[in-house]
């Protein structure tokens, strides 16, 4: 009998304390110090996805004087709520970001858990009064990509490592593939899935194996510069991803995809700091940034979105554009660089009439897709070849 | 591009990721026929990695990147028999321990060496008059490094030491009976020592093969499971340097023929081709041979005391 | 190498579970000696950095509440592996398993078609069978064809990691996932409760503490638990008793698979309510069991201890990474150093260690 008492005189202690755990929290004050906790999906030294949202973290935490940051690395999805619960009630985080589509239900439960902290959820769909969501895309800069690719190629067969087959890579891949088919319609995009964000041996292997299959130019996701050393130890182009790559094969990276995440940081942080955003107001709030708002950049280095060894080789292909009529393909990039990156875009490479890789009609013509099917996006631009799991 | 294009490349990626296999299965096939199982290949590997990418990036020596990467696989794996052999631990918990924190150690050390490029790996080498055979020359000895030439030479010499020398006689007869072994005056815990460290010095070796010159980079976690797939091999080769290279060699031609085939199929069930191909084989091979337990060291885990059995 | 002269080592008959908990507890003292260098170098008074460990992992209700929910598929698995390592069968596909029973409940949970109140036991009792169906494969290839349990075990493993990286960017890919490689969200009637808003899925725990009482009980009191320890103890007196190496071994993989299976069963339906990338769901749990399973010298009720030590070093984990700010891999440093001192203690239990006078 005693026993038992015992045994339940803990349980209720237990119960007891999880209703005290709840609700330490206070609400955000404007112009009041902010604590920003990160919590990333991977290891900071992975040189890609989570490596460049630390950059990020670093710059805005010297940006702002009011503000402190605080991260966590290597967070499994079934951890966030319990990660969140610690930066809340010990780090006493009142902003946090979590950086992976991994991380979304668990946001969710802890947004509702902690009404009164602020959160923001990278690359997924699910917001509420104090849960907003973010993404800086790259779809513009890939097309942008795909254009150089497809004058550089000379075997006609670009390769691209994939890490997962989702919609954010079947976007990026299908707006290169239709970059490389506006300037060569002969080239094709051969596609090879690693199913892992960064695994040396799997992204060495997959650009080997397009290597064999006759490809010359590559562009890939993975979290690591591995597809860009072995395509230079093969004589083969690449660009960089994510983080700047270009010191790793410097005459053989074309360009490259960089993130600027800090852009959204310094936008989404300044707005609480001024009280526009608090914990009440987030549900439409939605970044969607591209190069417009400078959180995507082409290159392979800050600053430089060309390497220079390659100019003169896209100048010397010119293609035959509807509107722009007969123009060099650098003329070409820099036109819709231009178009994409000033305010009022008036280029979108989604721009109908877009035909997948089977001959559907997936953009009627004279329209731009939207950002809700961009983000869902399951159909390969024509050009695709190779494996597409969940193909329409 | 016809099929020779195949087996050209198919070939060479064999030799190319199989090195690191080989590498870290000569080695533990030395600890285990010495009796001690060494789950801990891959917190070798990683040190090995890590050690040789800093010291070949400093002084831009990849042969002192592998020298050192050795030593420090070596020394590693003197925890490892420390508990096992001088303690009679556990060996598979050692094991696992061992690994455990190699990853955490060099994933701490390593933090600053993260984004920097190697320039100055290991030469490609392509063999004279072997790479002018056809197929097998463009496919094995061609472009490929120097450590890739040397784990296959190394093959035969320890198949020989193994099995024809007094070395190897004494290495197995401690793997197998370490009481009749200490009867006629081995010293049973100083074979397992210098064969646990061999096994450590070659998985360090492997870890350089990977970090100066089959991905010139350092990143966490870069051996991404490589040392389990040692283990595996290990077994799979029946504890034979020579079967030890088909094996390796063949794992690692599946892994890339995974990836050339993926047009025709479905990514996953592609990848896992080389899993369920090395149950296949071993479900092929063993019938009729059950009786003679498969070449496994009698002694293999088990600690040995004096005077017990 | 052989032990010094002066050093007498003596073999102690079976050490006392007393002198087993003492000897533990010295290691992890001295193990935490060794790291509070590591916690110092880094700028952190071990002091501080302890008492955020313990507090964070057993003081407060939501850090209790991640040792809890580790511990429950550790608990499952380990309480399997004693048994299978009883019948020297050398199960390192407890990952595999896991996730092998965590595919048949999202089957169940999202395509049977069974009524809520069913749901929840046909998951359970799937997954039971999954993962025992992917642990007697291995033991009947060991003992029928002799073929090595480590290596079918391990490649197993990859090949079940594969099969759920399959199926969630195939078949089973959920519509309301946005392209995203998951399964739906499983219905409610198909989630096992927990306690509060925490993920301390407490069925399963409870399931996982009954289960370890029954294996004690099979393995103590039942002949085929006697017969177990036999085959795995002295196969040739086991086989001059007649008793059947592959009926025990193929016996004492069902439990182990099927553990491993539920504990699989807890993660989707008690955790993440959704199939997803298989290592967010095996979580290594399949590996650290193998520890448990060792630390509570094969016993299963002692698995409720161990299991519950690597919930707090788990959670203890959290909390090096969160609250002090550390680099995640010192986990790994912590726990290997912790582990090291274990197994190096074992010599001071099975032997009687003393200095020769003369």
């Amino acid at each position: 009998m005693q026993r038992r008492t015992a045994l339940i005189a803990v349980m209720t202690a237990v119960l007891l304390m999880g209703i005290v755990a709840v609700g330490i929290a206070k609400e955000y004050v404007p112009g009041t110090p902010i604590v920003a906790g990160f919590i990333y999906v991977g290891p900071i030294g992975d040189y890609g996805w989570t490596h460049a949202q630390d950059v990020a973290r670093q710059i805005v935490d010297k940006e702002f004087p009011w503000l402190s940051t605080v991260y966590v690395e290597s967070v499994a999805a079934g951890d966030t709520v319990s990660t969140i619960d610690k930066l809340v009630n010990d780090r006493h985080c009142n902003v946090i970001f979590t950086t992976s589509f991994d991380f979304m239900n668990g946001t969710l439960a802890a947004a509702k858990k902690y009404p009164d902290v602020i959160f923001a959820h990278c690359s997924g769909f699910k917001r509420a009064p104090n849960l907003a969501t973010y993404m800086a895309d790259f779809y513009q800069v890939y097309y942008l990509n795909g254009l150089m690719a497809g004058a550089l190629t000379k075997t006609n067969k670009i390769g691209y490592v994939g890490a997962f087959p989702i919609p954010e890579l079947k976007r990026h891949i299908s707006a290169f593939a239709i970059g490389v088919r506006t300037v060569n319609p002969k080239a094709e995009v051969d596609v090879r899935w690693t199913e892992a964000w960064e695994n040396p041996a799997a992204a060495k292997e997959a650009t080997e194996a397009l290597v064999a299959a006759g490809c010359d130019v590559f562009a890939f996701t993975q979290d690591s510069p591995t597809v860009v050393q072995v395509a230079a130890e093969n004589g083969a182009l690449s660009f960089s991803h994510y983080s700047p790559m270009y010191r790793f094969a410097p005459k053989n990276v074309i360009s490259g995809e960089l993130v600027h995440w800090d852009k959204i940081y310094a936008d989404f942080l300044q707005k609480i700091y001024k009280g526009t955003y608090t914990a009440h107001n987030l549900q439409n709030v939605d970044y969607w940034w591209l190069l417009g708002q400078g959180a995507v950049e082409m290159g392979a280095k800050p600053g430089m979105p060309i390497n220079p060894v390659f100019i003169d080789k896209l100048k010397a292909v010119t293609v035959d554009d509807p509107v722009l009529g007969k123009i060099d393909v650098y003329d070409l990039i820099q036109t819709r660089l231009d178009q994409m990156a000033n305010p009022g875009i008036t280029y979108n490479p989604f721009q109908g009439p877009i035909y997948d890789r089977k001959g559907n009609l997936e953009v009627p013509k004279g329209m731009w897709m939207s950002v809700d099917s961009l983000t869902t996006m399951q159909w390969a631009a024509a050009g695709i070849v190779g494996p597409w799991p969940g193909e329409p | 591009m016809g099929w020779e294009s195949w087996v050209i490349s198919t070939l060479a990626r064999a030799l190319a990721y199989g090195t690191p296999l080989l590498l870290g299965t000569l080695g533990e096939i030395y600890a285990e026929r010495s009796g001690v199982l060494n789950l801990g290949i891959e917190g070798m590997m990683i040190v090995g990695a890590y050690a040789a990418f800093v010291v070949t990036y400093k002084t831009g020596q990849p042969w002192l990147g592998v020298l050192v990467a050795a030593v420090v696989g070596g020394v590693f794996s003197l925890i490892h028999a420390f508990a096992s052999i001088t303690l009679k631990a556990n060996q598979v918990v050692s094991g696992l321990a061992l690994t455990m924190l190699g990853l955490g150690l060099a994933g701490v050390l390593g933090r600053p060496w993260v984004g920097l490029p190697l320039f100055t790996p290991f030469n490609r080498i392509t063999v004279p008059i072997l790479s002018a055979i056809p197929i097998i020359g463009p496919g094995l000895f061609t472009r490929q490094c120097i450590l890739a030439y040397i784990a296959m030479l190394l093959v035969p010499i320890m198949w020989y030491i193994l099995f024809h020398t007094r070395i190897g006689i004494t290495i197995r007869a401690v793997g197998d009976d370490p009481a009749t072994a200490d009867s006629v005056g081995i010293n049973v815990a100083r074979v397992r020592y210098l064969c646990v460290i061999v096994g450590g010095i070659f998985a360090g070796i492997a870890g350089a093969y990977l970090s100066i010159f089959y991905r010139p980079a350092w990143t966490a976690g870069m051996t991404g499971g490589i040392g389990w797939i040692v283990i595996a091999l290990t077994i799979f080769a029946f504890w034979n340097p020579v079967y030890g290279l088909v094996g390796s060699y063949f794992f690692a031609a599946l892994y890339f023929l995974a990836y050339r085939m993926q047009n025709l199929m479905a990514p996953s069930i592609l990848k896992a081709m080389p899993y369920v191909f090395a149950i296949l084989i071993l479900i092929l091979v063993s019938r009729g041979t059950l009786q003679k337990r498969m070449g496994a060291p009698r002694a293999l885990t088990l600690p040995y005391t004096r005077g017990e059995e | 190498m052989q032990a010094p002269k002066w050093l007498n080592i003596e073999r102690r008959p079976i050490p006392s579970g007393r002198t087993i908990f003492a000897v533990s507890i010295l290691a992890i003292v001295a193990a935490l000696i060794v790291m509070g260098i590591f916690f110092a170098t880094y700028g952190v008074s071990p002091i501080r950095a302890y008492g955020s460990i313990i507090g964070g992992a057993l003081g407060n209700w939501s850090g209790f509440s991640e040792t809890l929910r580790r511990m429950i598929p550790l608990l499952l698995c380990g309480v399997g592996l004693t048994i299978a390592f009883r019948a020297l069968f050398w199960n390192i596909g407890a990952d595999g398993q896991l996730l092998l029973g965590a595919v048949a409940a999202t089957g169940i949970a999202l395509f049977s078609g069974l009524p809520g109140p069913l749901l929840l036991p046909a998951m359970f009792f799937g997954g039971f069978a999954a993962g025992a169906l992917w642990g007697v494969i291995p033991a009947v290839l060991k003992v029928k064809l002799g073929i090595n349990d480590v290596i079918t075990t391990l490649m197993m493993n990859y090949i079940a990691l594969y099969v759920v990286l399959w199926l969630i960017h195939g078949p089973w890919r959920g519509p309301s996932m946005r392209g995203y490689a998951y399964t739906d969200m499983f219905p409610l009637s198909a989630r096992i409760p927990t306690i509060g808003q925490s993920h301390v899925h407490w069925p399963t725990l409870v399931l996982g503490i009954v289960l370890a009482i029954i294996a004690y009980i099979f393995v103590n009191r039942t002949r085929s638990g006697f017969e177990t320890r036999v085959v795995g103890e002295n196969p040739h007196a086991a086989r001059f008793a007649g008793i059947s190496t592959l009926k025990t071994v193929v016996i004492a993989m069902l439990i182990s698979g099927g553990l491993a299976g539920i504990a699989g069963v807890g993660e989707v339906a008690g955790v993440h309510y959704q199939l997803l990338d298989p290592t967010q769901i095996s979580m290594g749990y399949g590996f650290t069991a193998i520890i448990v399973a060792w630390l509570a010298r094969k016993n299963p009720l002692a698995v409720i201890v161990t299991s519950f030590f690597f919930g707090v070093l788990m959670a203890g984990g959290d909390v090096i990474k969160v609250n002090l700010g550390l680099p995640y891999e010192l986990i790994n440093v912590f726990n290997g150093v912790i582990m090291f001192f274990l197994i190096g203690s074992e010599v001071f239990m099975n032997y009687k260690i003393s200095i020769r006078r003369h």
